[in-house]
C-alpha cells in the first residue's frame, strides 16, 4: 500500500463516499420482502439496499462496514485475510466502548482516544 | 450463479454492448409506499422522490463507478495493482479490463467466485474472434455498431450456459 497525503486520503474518502451510494443504487436484484411479521414496528433499516461491502484488488481487500447511523469503518487487508466479519464487529465494539462512551468526545469529529488507538494495536497485534 | 448483467465499455467511455437477464422494476419499494407523513423523508433521504433508473442511466452509472474504482485502487496499491471485484449485500461486481483499455464488467449474486478469468476468456475467444476480426466490423464501435452479431450472441450464449460455473 502505497503512502499517500492526508490531502489524497481525503479526496479517496470523498469519492468512495460517493460511490458506497452508487453501489447502493445499482442493486439489480428485486427487493427482497420484509421479513419480519406485520406486526412488528416498521424499520427504515430493513430491505435498504447495502453499499459496498467488499472490494478486492489484486494487492488487498476493503472491508467496508456501515453503522446504522452511517458511519463507515474501512479495513484494509491482505486478499486472503480470513475472519473480517469478526475482527470488525470487535472493531466496532472498541468504538462504541472507548470513542463514543468518551464524555470528552465530540461526534464526527476526528477521534484522538488514546485508549481507542491502544485497544486497536492490542486487538491488531493479538490477530497477527 | 444467477448473473444480472453484462456490459462491455470501449476506451471512449461508451458502453458498446449490454446485456441484461433482469428486468428493473418500475418502480422500487420504498416509492410505492404511502408516506405517512413527512417527518420520514426529513432526514435527508431523498430516495421515495427518485425516479427509477433506466438502462442507458444504469450503463453510466457502471462505467463511472468502475473508473472511480480503479483509480481508487491504482492510487492507494500502486500502479501494477487492478481491481477485481467488489460485492454489496444484493450483488456482486466482476471487473476485468484489457490492455486496449476495454472493460468488461459483469453483475452477478454475491456467491459467485472471481470471474476475471471468464472475462478474459470472454475477451479472448469471444469478442477478438466474432467482433475484431470480422472484415465488415467498424474499428471502432460508436453506439455498438458491429459488436452485437449474430455469431457473438451465439457465443455469449454458449458460453454463459457452458463454461461459466454454476
Amino acid at each position: 500500500m502505497s503512502k499517500l497525503s492526508s490531502n489524497d486520503y481525503l479526496t479517496l474518502a470523498g469519492s468512495f463516499h460517493g460511490m458506497h451510494a452508487i453501489t447502493a443504487r445499482l442493486s439489480p436484484a428485486p427487493a427482497v420482502p420484509n421479513p419480519l411479521p406485520a406486526s412488528s414496528a416498521p424499520s427504515p433499516f430493513i430491505n435498504r439496499p447495502t453499499g459496498l461491502e467488499v472490494l478486492e484488488s489484486s494487492h488487498f481487500r476493503i472491508q467496508c462496514f456501515q453503522t446504522q447511523t452511517g458511519t463507515k469503518f474501512l479495513l484494509f487487508t491482505e486478499p486472503q485475510q480470513p475472519n473480517v466479519d469478526t475482527m470488525m464487529k470487535r472493531i466496532y465494539e472498541l468504538y462504541a466502548d472507548y470513542v463514543m462512551k468518551n464524555p470528552f468526545y465530540t461526534v464526527e469529529m476526528p477521534i484522538r482516544c488514546e485508549k481507542f488507538d491502544r485497544g486497536l494495536d492490542g486487538f491488531v497485534k493479538v490477530r497477527g | 450463479m444467477v448473473l444480472y448483467s453484462f456490459y462491455i465499455f470501449d476506451r471512449h467511455t461508451e458502453c458498446i454492448y449490454a446485456r441484461r437477464w433482469t428486468p428493473r422494476p418500475a418502480s422500487s419499494g420504498t416509492a410505492a409506499r404511502p408516506q405517512s407523513g413527512s417527518s420520514i423523508t426529513s432526514n435527508g433521504d431523498a430516495a421515495p422522490t427518485r425516479k427509477a433508473l433506466t438502462h442507458s442511466d444504469d450503463e453510466k452509472l457502471v462505467f463511472g463507478l468502475v473508473f472511480s474504482l480503479r483509480n481508487l485502487v491504482t492510487k492507494l496499491g500502486g500502479d501494477d495493482d487492478t481491481f477485481l471485484s467488489y460485492r454489496t449485500g444484493e450483488y456482486k461486481l466482476h471487473y476485468y479490463e484489457t490492455p486496449t483499455r476495454m472493460k468488461f464488467v459483469m453483475l452477478t449474486d454475491t456467491k459467485a467466485p472471481n470471474l476475471r478469468q471468464y472475462l478474459h476468456q470472454i475477451w479472448a475467444t469471444l469478442y477478438v474472434e466474432y467482433v475484431v476480426k470480422n472484415p465488415l466490423a467498424p474499428t471502432e464501435h460508436p453506439m455498438g455498431i458491429g459488436v452485437a452479431n449474430e455469431l457473438f450472441e451465439a457465443g455469449i450464449e454458449a458460453f454463459i450456459t457452458k463454461v461459466l460455473p454454476v
